[in-house]
């Protein structure tokens, strides 16, 4: 009997999947989404911002374990042993090519396409003994990883005919505003400058520099035990200041923003007034509201939310819907309360590697 | 990688058990405690630092940090090592501490995160294997304390005063003497791994007789007024260490005597003063070590490496000795590296050839490898007689 389903298709699903593997055949797991190519929306994303390197090291990939990483592949790819050095002082990161080509090969080996079925599913309902998923069946233990909810447009540039978001497909005008301070921001900044514009960045604080999305103890017990001791409130505003906008500090970003400063191409503003073109470098919607499935579950389980978070458990799953007999998990940016960085692949192997473990250690699965 | 603490010490443990099994199986082959020895201050040193230093140092460890890491934890080792006066050897002690740390690299970098799904995520922690590795290591430790107590020898203490000999030790046990003890008669060793300490010993045959046994060792032992040696050792393995032997009036005996002991593996004799006597040292068919000794006044070589032996002598102090300071002889092989030998006298009386004053000699079908050796008022500084050759290298040609 198939008892274990993913709900969605994209990396986060596809990363647990991978883990999911390291104890279950293909034809135990059932994936449901509405593209069977789990970098279908990050592919394009990745190409509207030009994205070359990942932000993400050598661990940044969707297998189960952290060792081997992309760095030593790369090695054998590359025929150097730069990325090996690189990887030892946190300097090496994957090209974005080299990455669609590590999921392009695990979607292969792990036998994905055996495991997807073609479906939208709008309601999770809590049966005995499991979930029901939208007449696609009844399944003792689930993950839902739904992605993200959509882009986020500042309201007051919705209607304005020279907005774009970021991850829309786009080109760059001779005279560009970006709104945002985040990786995608800082992207844009040297994409429209290459293209020859003149920029101005457009955002309401500084932008943090640090390598990754959040800092490094939280990406281990060590930041996350104190994490998970916090009080709710305590969560919230500990959540707001982890997420906020960064990019990586380093002369790849700095000596070109420096070079068009000083020759009047690049400068801060206040508003948006006199570009041709306004670059929406401002993420994702946040909150559980903002998608269906999600809200619908909230409502119909009346479950325990935090100001568009859904209250987890440490391990990610929802506590008033997961006992010794089943489990609902959720993976990718939902599972914040329980993983700042959880719309990561870093995020989404800490989900699934709990997941796998609540399904071992369920005597019924 | 961000450690928790109990991470790090999980980790450092369990990354220290093939190490202290690898040190076990060791100290059995080598019979030495050193790599047990070495492998506990290794595990002691990591846990007081990530206990006291790293965890508090490093909220995020890079890779690259295990090098400089790994050096500061091997010079405070060392030091501990250096400044307890343990009987380590450096290059092998060098040698386990550096497999030991890519042990320690290889698995936390590959074999933990393989073995262990959550292992980065959990800090390091490693789950039931953790408390089960740092059982194993204390077990482990205990176990090799309590052998290493149980095996230890009995320690007889020989009270001051006079006692009559000859002394015959039949099992194995330190005998230590307390200041004033004196053995007249000599002592004859009659079992494996026998230490004498600070005993004197007056008369006898030979003062000290040492005769097939192994694991000798003696140690700040007294010797005068013996009739044949001063210390004979016949088929055995031994060390001896910071000896004073007196032959003075003997013209015949020799000081120490250490023959046919090639199959014993390497004997040693350091740090010993002998006066007096036909040869101060002297070995026959052995293998043998003579470092740092002072001899003067012999009446036909000061140190002999003779008969087919393979030796060396280093750092040793030669005074007014008749005949030769230094001899190479009897197709043996030998390594003379910094010694100084001064005032040798001639005592050929115009007859025999290899007994002129000299400083170094080789002799008899001998090869004498010589280095950096001070040789100074003897009436021949160095020579050879017999089919022999002397090479001055600092590298020794066996």
């Amino acid at each position: 009997m198939t008892s274990v389903a993913v709900v969605g298709s994209g990396l986060a699903g596809f990363t647990a999947y991978q883990t999911l593997r390291r104890g279950l055949e293909p034809e135990q797991i059932v994936v449901l989404g509405t593209n069977a190519d789990p970098v279908a929306a990050w592919r394009r994303r990745a190409a509207a911002i030009r994205q070359r390197e990942m932000r993400s090291e050598s661990d940044g990939h969707c297998l189960p374990t952290s060792f081997p990483g992309l760095a030593l592949q790369s090695v054998w790819r590359r025929r150097s042993p730069a990325p090996l050095l690189e990887t030892v002082t946190d300097r090496y990161h994957p090209t974005v090519a080299e990455f669609l080509e590590h999921v392009e090969r695990r979607r292969e080996r792990s036998r994905w396409d055996e495991s997807f079925r073609l479906a939208h599913v709008e309601q999770v309902r809590a049966v005995d003994g499991g979930f029901e998923l939208d007449g696609h069946g009844t399944f003792r233990h689930v993950l839902i990883a739904p992605g993200h909810p959509g882009l986020n447009m500042p309201g007051e540039l919705r209607d304005d005919p020279r907005a774009v978001h970021a991850y829309e497909p786009h080109d760059y005008a001779s005279t560009v505003t970006v709104v945002g301070a985040g990786l995608a921001a800082a992207t844009e900044w040297l994409n429209a400058l290459d293209a020859g514009a003149e920029v101005v960045s457009v955002r309401r604080r500084e932008p943090v520099r640090r390598p990754l999305n959040v800092p490094r103890e939280y990406l281990s017990r060590r930041g996350l035990d104190t994490f998970h001791g916090l009080g709710g409130q305590e969560r919230i505003a500990r959540l707001r200041s982890l997420l906020v906008p960064s990019y990586p500090p380093g002369r790849a970003w700095d000596e070109p923003l420096g070079r068009a400063a000083a020759e009047g191409r690049f400068r801060v503003g206040e508003s948006v007034n006199g570009s041709e073109q306004v670059i929406c470098a401002t993420g994702f919607r946040h909150g559980f509201q903002h998608d269906p499935l999600l809200a619908r579950l909230v409502a119909d389980q009346g479950l325990a939310t935090a100001e568009g978070w859904i209250v987890l458990a440490p391990d990610s799953t929802v506590p008033a819907l997961t006992d010794e007999a089943r489990t609902l998990a959720l993976a990718g940016a939902p599972g914040q309360w329980a993983f700042p960085a959880a719309d990561t692949i870093t995020g989404a192997k800490y989900a699934a590697h709990r997941f796998l473990a609540r399904i071992r250690s369920c005597r019924t699965r | 990688m961000s450690y928790t603490l109990t991470g790090r010490l999980h980790s450092r443990l369990t990354a220290l058990l093939p190490v202290l099994l690898a040190a076990l199986a060791l100290s059995g082959t080598l019979h030495r405690w050193w790599p047990v020895e070495l492998v506990a201050l290794m595990a002691a040193v990591g846990v007081a630092l990530d206990l006291q230093v790293w965890h508090r140092l490093l909220p995020y460890q890079p890779a690259w940090t295990m090098v400089p890491l790994g050096a500061v934890e091997l010079a405070l080792l060392m030091a501990i090592v250096v400044g307890f006066g343990l009987q380590v050897p450096l290059g092998p002690a060098l040698a386990l501490y550096g497999a030991g740390w890519g042990v320690a690299v290889v698995l936390a970098l590959a074999g933990f995160p393989l073995l262990r799904l959550t292992y980065a995520e959990d800090g390091g922690e490693l789950g039931r294997l953790g408390p089960v590795a740092a059982i194993a290591i204390g077990l482990a430790l205990l176990g090799s304390a309590a052998t290493y107590y149980a095996r230890k020898p009995p320690v007889v203490h020989l009270a001051a005063g006079v006692h009559r000999g000859p002394l015959v030790i039949t099992r194995r046990e330190v005998l230590q003497g307390e200041p004033g003890a004196v053995v007249r008669g000599g002592i004859v060793v009659r079992h494996d791994n026998v230490e004498i300490r600070d005993v004197t010993v007056v008369g006898g045959s030979n003062g000290i007789t040492v005769d097939g046994v192994h694991g000798t060792v003696l140690d700040g032992v007294s010797i005068s007024g013996a009739k044949l040696d001063g210390i004979h050792v016949r088929t055995a393995g031994i060390v001896i260490r910071n000896c004073t032997i007196d032959m003075l009036g003997n013209p015949l005996g020799q000081g120490i005597d250490i023959s046919f002991n090639m199959g014993m593996g390497m004997s040693m004799v350091d740090g010993c003063t002998i006066v007096g006597g036909m040869q101060g040292i002297t070995t026959h068919s052995s293998m043998t070590e003579i470092v740092h000794n002072r001899v003067s006044r012999t009446s036909a070589q000061a140190i002999s490496v003779a008969e087919m032996s393979m030796g060396t002598a280093m750092d040793n102090q030669i005074q007014d000795a008749v005949g030769v300071g230094l001899s190479c002889d009897d197709q043996s092989m030998c390594m003379f590296e910094h010694n100084t030998v001064v005032d040798t006298r001639d005592a050929s009386g115009g007859g025999d050839r290899s007994a002129r004053g000299f400083g170094l000699l080789a002799s008899f079908g001998s090869e004498a490898d010589v280095w950096d050796n001070e040789l100074s008022a003897n009436p021949v500084p160095i020579g050879t007689v017999t089919n022999s050759l002397i090479r001055r290298t600092r590298t020794t040609g066996w």
